[in-house]
């Protein structure tokens, strides 16, 4: 493990970008789709944002870089009336985002045969956009790249011919996790009573989190009312164990929820805790395989019963 | 606003004795919503439901909470008394004080505490209640019975002879089943052909059955009264409409020595052929694997021999759909392969009994095709190795039952009671012979059942040895039986020129993956599961299918048939009126919350979810949302408990309900 700062390669990103652009171009200009979604440079230097453009000449706008964090898949669920309805859809995926893309296909919310995958090998992204234009180093990068298996997104329909370089990273999570089990139940419950407390109720995480579809959020609602709707300790909770149970066999694992979380409560961390027991349960994990039943909504007799005591 | 009447029952002293009901109904009485509350020794009894229903009508009550035993007990009772009284049934709750509270307290006043917050949160529950309709769900009073044996046709010729038609599918070349296989039956000894054959003809001539032979369920959709079946036709290679079965082809066919299946693989058949000379449909079939055509592309006899020109090559299988409202499970038994372990199973196998090694260990139902007088040898017992009249054999019981060392721990029933016949039978036709029994116990229950094994002992010349057999070994054309007789305490040894086994009864092989198709539970055997064994013996979980026969457990014919005609009943009994009444206790979706992620189809037991398309006024697709289909819905709440954003419930245990149910505590 480096102890101190290393800079991770990102020099394939400019001719991933070239070739996104290309592609792009060149399926709207084929009429192949109605509309790409993918990421442009923003104001701040450095700096990058999704994009929907609809138009070829618009493909040059078109970029990835390090700064690319935001999951796009988001733009694709029914909450989200940014995106045309007919037609099919282009979008740039990362690994962990074409996981997100594959879960809401398990989940009835999108057809393949409706989207135009254009995968990105990916090195890593920034854990942080305050500093879009930070090169990407050991340090820099999402806590989630230390411990990405998905560099290399397969089953697209487009992937530019590059190969990420992404060395030994130390597992950010599992180290967390492994500290947080080893405390007593105490303990743990006291550190999450602490991370929620902080909670501000934004729905921030909500709305970012492509697995979030509901058009009418469970916690929304008053008759009878499940979850407290005001930022107390009760509520919080509440809102936040029905959050990551939700999730639990669901989660892609794309942190976004974390990155936009205000108030830095680590609720990637919530998720990756939730992905190891329905690793160890059920030998379930977020991947590229289409899955008719979930985990959670699928039942044999070799499942693991000793929760039953 | 509601005016809500509370009714609480002492049932005779079972809750007063514990609980004081007075104050109970005085306590309930101040709750708001509650305009009347009173307390009777037994409510459940015509007076007290007069209580109630005098009550409803004065009181002008709306809603109402009869405090007493379980909902499972009363339920139906109380909701009716409601419903004749003119309110919906379904704003009838019941509180259980009796088994929640008054039999599993001591203390009197905690108890009396504790009865009155059940009785509060049912109060509260109840006030949410909506009016349910019933739901009305139309019947097709066609039925399929599966399997052809004597539990099929039984149950096939009472529901057609009650004017029903009725399809009937059969896996083998011809109906029949295994009791066209036996020789005689007992206990009276007659012929089991004789008495089963007239049956397969009134079933071949019955103008409302449809026979499906050399046919298997290939999907079973819908749901009471409405089911859709999938059925398979095997290419039979011969037209049924053209064969006349005068039997030329099978004279003809080169391939002769094939082991026929029916005659326990001892007797020899054709290519082509019918499994016995009383099959129904008297059409042959050709055993593609063993043909010559087939195999080779050469031969033909049988098409050239055939006058009517029956015989098809070319025949494919085909898909036929058959629209049914019930369903009669008759699919049968199997004999225990006792010479191999089955793959995968946790059943062993009695290698050390040499059956499939020593060619004269042989099962009891190869003793019956020995004993028939159609069998292989025309009814002589013949060994299978040399075909020597046997003068010593021995017959040994419990092979697979009753062991749980081996794996099946129950009795297969018919065994005692089959293998005394065989000592009778034995005796009959081999007057020098000497029959020896090697037994745990005579398990003969049923009417003149004992004296039948009494007379195998005391007039046939059986010897009955208490006692089990350790090893069998081939010694010369000799077989030489070890065992111990328990009842003398001495080690006994036979040389016997024949060994019977009475081996297990178990399901059909595949059974389990028919109920998997079917959607009806099975045990660890995979016997098919009733819904209840005393009070619901032939009707399955699955409403609308019904159980005949030993796929259900070890029977024998009479027990079959008594059944077969039960689940026939019960199939009348759904036929006899146009329209099903079900419970209205089933899901409903709200269509503005769904956002069709379709956990909930993924979830349901019963398949009772639909997929929806809902469209705006020109007919564009807004979205597509889950939809559940009430005739089916059995009403077990699990896509309540699967729904992400509570876009279905369950009608009567509404979230509403439940939280205002918690919050009154």
């Amino acid at each position: 493990m480096p102890l101190t700062s290393q800079p991770i390669d990102t020099s394939i990103y400019s001719a991933i970008t070239d070739a996104i652009k290309t592609e792009a171009e060149r399926i709207l200009t084929e009429g192949q789709v109605t509309a790409v979604v993918g990421y442009a440079a923003a104001r701040r230097k450095g700096s990058a944002q999704p994009i929907i453009i609809t138009e070829a000449t618009d493909a040059a706008k078109l970029i990835f870089t390090a700064a690319c964090v935001n999951n796009l898949a988001v733009y694709l669920t029914k909450a989200k009336k940014e995106v045309p309805k007919s037609g099919k859809i282009g979008i740039v995926v990362k690994g962990c985002d074409l996981k997100a893309l594959t879960g809401l296909m398990g989940e009835s919310q999108l057809k393949r045969e409706d989207l135009y995958l254009i995968g990105v090998p990916c090195a890593g992204v920034l854990g942080s956009t305050v500093q879009p234009a930070t090169g990407l180093t050991t340090d820099t990068i999402a806590p989630k790249c230390t411990e990405c298996d998905a560099h290399l997104p397969t089953g697209c329909d487009f992937v530019p011919l590059q190969t990420p370089v992404t060395p030994e990273l130390e597992q950010k999570y599992a180290t967390e996790i492994a500290r947080l089990e080893a405390l007593t139940p105490a303990e743990r419950w006291a550190y999450w009573k602490e991370q929620f407390s902080k909670c501000i109720k934004c729905y921030a995480c909500r709305q970012v989190c492509p697995f979030c579809f509901c058009e009418q959020c469970l916690c929304d609602r008053n008759k009878p009312q499940m979850v407290d709707t005001t930022p107390r300790p009760a509520g919080n909770t509440a809102w936040h164990i029905v959050r990551a149970m939700h999730l639990a066999g669901r989660c892609a694992g794309c942190a976004e929820c974390e990155r936009v979380c205000p108030m830095d409560i680590p609720l990637n961390l919530l998720n990756r805790k939730m992905a190891k027991e329905l690793k160890e349960l059920y030998d379930h994990e977020a991947g590229f395989e289409v899955l008719d039943k979930g985990p959670l909504n699928s039942y044999t007799d070799k499942d693991d019963q000793s929760f039953i005591k | 606003m509601s005016r809500i009447g509370v009714f609480i029952c002492h049932c005779g002293e079972n809750i007063s004795r514990t609980v004081d009901v007075e104050r109970v109904a005085l306590e309930v009485g101040k709750l708001p919503g509650v305009s009347f509350s009173t307390d009777y020794k037994y409510m459940c009894s015509d007076p007290g439901q007069n209580l109630l229903k005098k009550a409803i009508q004065e009181q002008k009550l709306t809603h109402i909470v009869v405090a007493a035993c379980s909902p499972r007990m009363h339920e139906k009772t109380f909701r009716k008394a409601v419903e004749a009284a003119g309110l919906n049934p379904y704003l009838c709750e019941m509180a259980n004080i009796r088994e929640h509270c008054s039999w599993v307290h001591e203390n009197r006043e905690e108890a009396t505490v504790k009865a009155t917050e059940i009785v509060g949160m049912m109060v509260e529950r109840v006030k949410k209640n909506r009016v349910l309709p019933t739901i009305t769900v139309p019947v097709t009073k066609r039925s399929l019975v599966i399997g052809g044996g004597i539990a099929g046709i039984q149950a096939a010729l009472d529901i057609a002879d009650c004017g029903h038609e009725v399809i009937l599918v059969e896996r083998e070349p011809s109906i029949g089943g295994h009791m066209a296989q036996l020789s005689e039956t007992f206990p009276t000894l007659d012929c089991s052909q004789c008495i089963m054959t007239p049956k397969m003809v009134d079933v071949a001539n019955h103008p409302k059955i449809k026979l499906y032979t050399y046919s298997e369920i290939e999907l079973v959709e819908g749901y009471i009264g409405n089911f859709q079946v999938t059925i398979k036709k095997r290419a039979r290679s011969v037209d049924e409409d053209k064969c006349t079965g005068c039997g030329v082809c099978m004279t003809k066919c080169p391939q002769k020595k094939i082991p026929n299946k029916f005659d326990q693989n001892i007797g020899m058949r054709t290519a082509i052929y019918v499994p016995f000379p009383q099959a129904v449909p008297n059409t042959p079939v050709i055993d593609r694997d063993n043909c010559t055509w087939y195999k080779t592309g050469k031969c033909g006899v049988c098409q050239k021999v055939c006058g009517p020109g029956a015989v098809d090559f070319e025949q494919q299988d085909k898909l036929i759909v058959e629209a049914v409202g019930a369903i009669v499970v008759a699919t049968g038994f199997d004999l225990y392969s006792i010479d191999e372990k089955p793959k995968g199973s946790p059943i062993k196998g009695y290698g050390e009994f040499g059956h499939g090694k020593i060619p004269d260990v042989i099962d009891g139902m190869t003793f019956e095709r020995l004993a028939s007088a159609s069998g292989p040898t025309g009814g002589k017992i013949l060994r299978p190795s040399d075909g020597k009249e046997p003068k010593q054999i021995v017959f040994i019981q419990c092979i697979g039952s009753r062991a749980r060392e081996k794996g099946i721990s129950y009795c297969s029933k018919v065994c005692c009671m089959y293998t005394a016949k065989h000592t009778m039978l034995y005796h009959h036709k081999v007057h020098d012979g000497q029959a020896y029994v090697f037994f745990m116990d005579a398990r003969t229950p049923g009417k003149s059942y004992d004296e039948f094994w009494r007379r195998s002992i005391e007039e046939e010349e059986a010897v009955y040895i208490r006692g089990m057999v350790s090893r069998l070994y081939q010694k010369g054309d000799k077989i030489v039986v070890m065992g111990s007789d328990i009842a003398v305490g001495v080690q006994v040894e036979i040389e016997a020129d024949m060994v019977v086994l009475a081996t297990a009864v178990q399901p059909q092989k595949g059974a389990e993956l028919l109920a998997q198709k079917l959607g009806i539970s099975y045990d660890k055997y995979n016997f098919y599961s009733e819904a209840h064994a005393k009070l619901r013996p032939v009707e399955c979980a699955t409403a609308g299918i019904y159980l005949a026969g030993a796929c259900q457990g070890p029977k024998d014919i009479p027990e079959t048939v008594s059944q077969a005609s039960a689940a026939a009943a019960k199939v009348m009994t759904l036929f006899s009126k146009d329209q099903l009444e079900r419970e209205p206790i089933v899901a409903r979706v709200k269509e503005s919350g769904c956002v069709g992620c379709f956990a909930c189809k993924k979830v349901c037991a019963y398949g009772a979810v639909e997929e929806k398309e809902i469209r705006d006024r020109q007919g564009n697709l807004i979205k597509t949302v889950a939809f559940v289909n009430p005739g089916v819905c059995a009403g077990c709440g699990t896509c309540q408990a699967t729904c992400p954003s509570k876009s279905v419930e369950l009608d009567g245990y509404t979230d509403e309900q439940v939280i205002a149910m918690i919050e009154a505590l």
